[in-house]
């Protein structure tokens, strides 16, 4: 029979657990309906910039850019990670950082050399004991994440990039946020930009000033800091969605427990109960 | 008057989208004026006021951060990294970051890259000062 006390302290450290999940599972769905929010917003200015970019490229045939060419016969990749400052998301860090290690492997094992820019606490720990190069680590941004910052980190990748003729590609992995159950690790392709020109090319007279190239040329920068932008805010409210699923787990499981042990300390209690009858009736039978 | 439909979008948020019928603002190459059935037009956007004519003809302006114009046939969309109505702007806060941004150009004068990006968030800041009409006249 077990015994009474240890069941007894074993349910107060459940119960003390339980109660750490729970507000952290609140604080979590609080959390994310703010991030989805900001997620939403940035939708419509990044769908327009796109449109515009892909116009520019579409509608002028002699239409030529360093940032569409592909630069094939080179293999440097650099990657942008974005994961979480925190842990307890269940999956979540763990599943970017495999994307990552794929393509990382992927990468070296065609010849290729890869430099990463982590994003996130999470991100910056996991590469800091790699043997990688590291081009700059963000921690603790995407709470806060404003636009300013994307400006920034668009402007070195951008600077990145044309500096090092080298450089492939430069590839970003982030946590797409499908819904409050599903959020997907994927990766996407920033620089060269792919598929600009698949869209309709009715040719149209558009007045671009001063010139459709330096137009094409200015909005780069913008348009990788609004999908900068959108994919840590993104990450941020799948990381939150994650971890309100992690917790709501916990917290069942927790309950669950504490259910099994209450029958096992009452099972206990009844049995020391039983026991004493026993022995009395027994002690009282002896003296007849 | 004829109107248009104006869109003006930041990352963050939808600051306007309605009907209008003259837009103002300042591009990279000068002032211009966008009425409605205007030929297609992409331009840049410096930091500036811009101003919008509302179907009832009062005027409403706001202060944005760069970006870029764009005329299509079916309405005109403003791109900008950020924009306040006027009369949304904080003045304190403006003047807090004018503040910040004077350091800043006080600190970086060695670093050109840090030191470009300081001069342009006082450009902000001075911007969004003026337009709240709290600037230096």
């Amino acid at each position: 029979m077990a015994n009474l006390k240890d069941i007894k302290r074993r349910m107060h450290s459940v119960e003390s657990t339980m109660q750490i999940t729970k507000a952290m599972e609140l604080v979590a769905s609080s959390k994310l309906r703010k991030a989805k929010e900001r997620a939403e917003n940035v939708k419509p200015f990044f769908e327009a910039t796109y449109k515009l970019m892909a116009e520019i490229a579409s509608e002028d045939r002699y239409f030529d850019s360093q940032y569409v060419h592909k630069r094939t016969d080179q293999s440097a990749v650099l990657l942008i990670v974005i994961a979480g400052d925190r842990g307890l998301a269940g999956g979540f860090n763990a599943n970017v950082f495999r994307l990552a290690q794929a393509r990382i492997d992927e990468v070296r094992n065609s010849g290729g050399n890869v430099v990463v820019m982590p994003i996130g606490q999470k991100a910056v720990d996991y590469f800091a004991n790699k043997e990688i190069k590291i081009l700059k680590a963000y921690d603790h941004v995407a709470e806060h994440m404003n636009i300013y910052l994307a400006m920034d980190m668009a402007d070195l990748i951008i600077r990145t990039y044309q500096r090092h003729a080298s450089l492939q590609s430069v590839e970003l992995i982030f946590t797409n946020y499908v819904s409050p159950i599903l959020q997907v690790a994927q990766k996407m392709e920033v620089i060269p930009l792919e598929e600009l020109s698949g869209t309709d090319s009715r040719r149209c007279a558009v007045e671009y000033e001063p010139s459709p190239e330096a137009v094409f040329e200015k909005l780069v920068p913008r348009y990788v800091a609004s999908l900068l932008y959108g994919a840590v805010v993104e990450s941020f409210a799948s990381e939150q969605a994650s971890r309100r699923t992690a917790m709501e787990n916990a917290t069942d499981n927790a309950t669950e427990m504490i259910d099994q042990l209450s029958l096992l300390y009452n099972r206990a209690r009844q049995g020391a109960i039983t026991q004493e009858i026993t022995e009395i009736v027994g002690g009282a039978s002896a003296q007849q | 008057m004829n109107t248009f439909r104006l869109v003006i979008l930041t990352p963050d948020k939808i600051l306007f989208d309605d009907q209008a019928i003259q837009v103002t603002a300042r591009t990279t190459e000068g002032d211009v004026g966008i009425l409605a059935a205007h030929i297609r037009y992409v331009a840049m956007l410096q930091t500036s006021a811009l101003t919008v004519k509302l179907p009832d003809s009062t005027y409403k302006q706001a202060a944005i951060a760069g970006g870029v114009l764009k005329v299509s046939d079916e309405k005109v969309s403003i791109m900008v990294t950020a924009a306040e109505w006027a009369d949304e702007i904080d003045p304190n806060w403006a003047e807090r970051s004018r503040q910040d941004a004077m350091a800043k150009i006080e600190a970086f004068q060695n670093e050109p890259d840090r030191l470009e990006r300081a001069n342009l968030k006082l450009q902000r800041a001075l911007n969004r000062l003026r337009i709240s009409g709290h600037g230096i006249k």
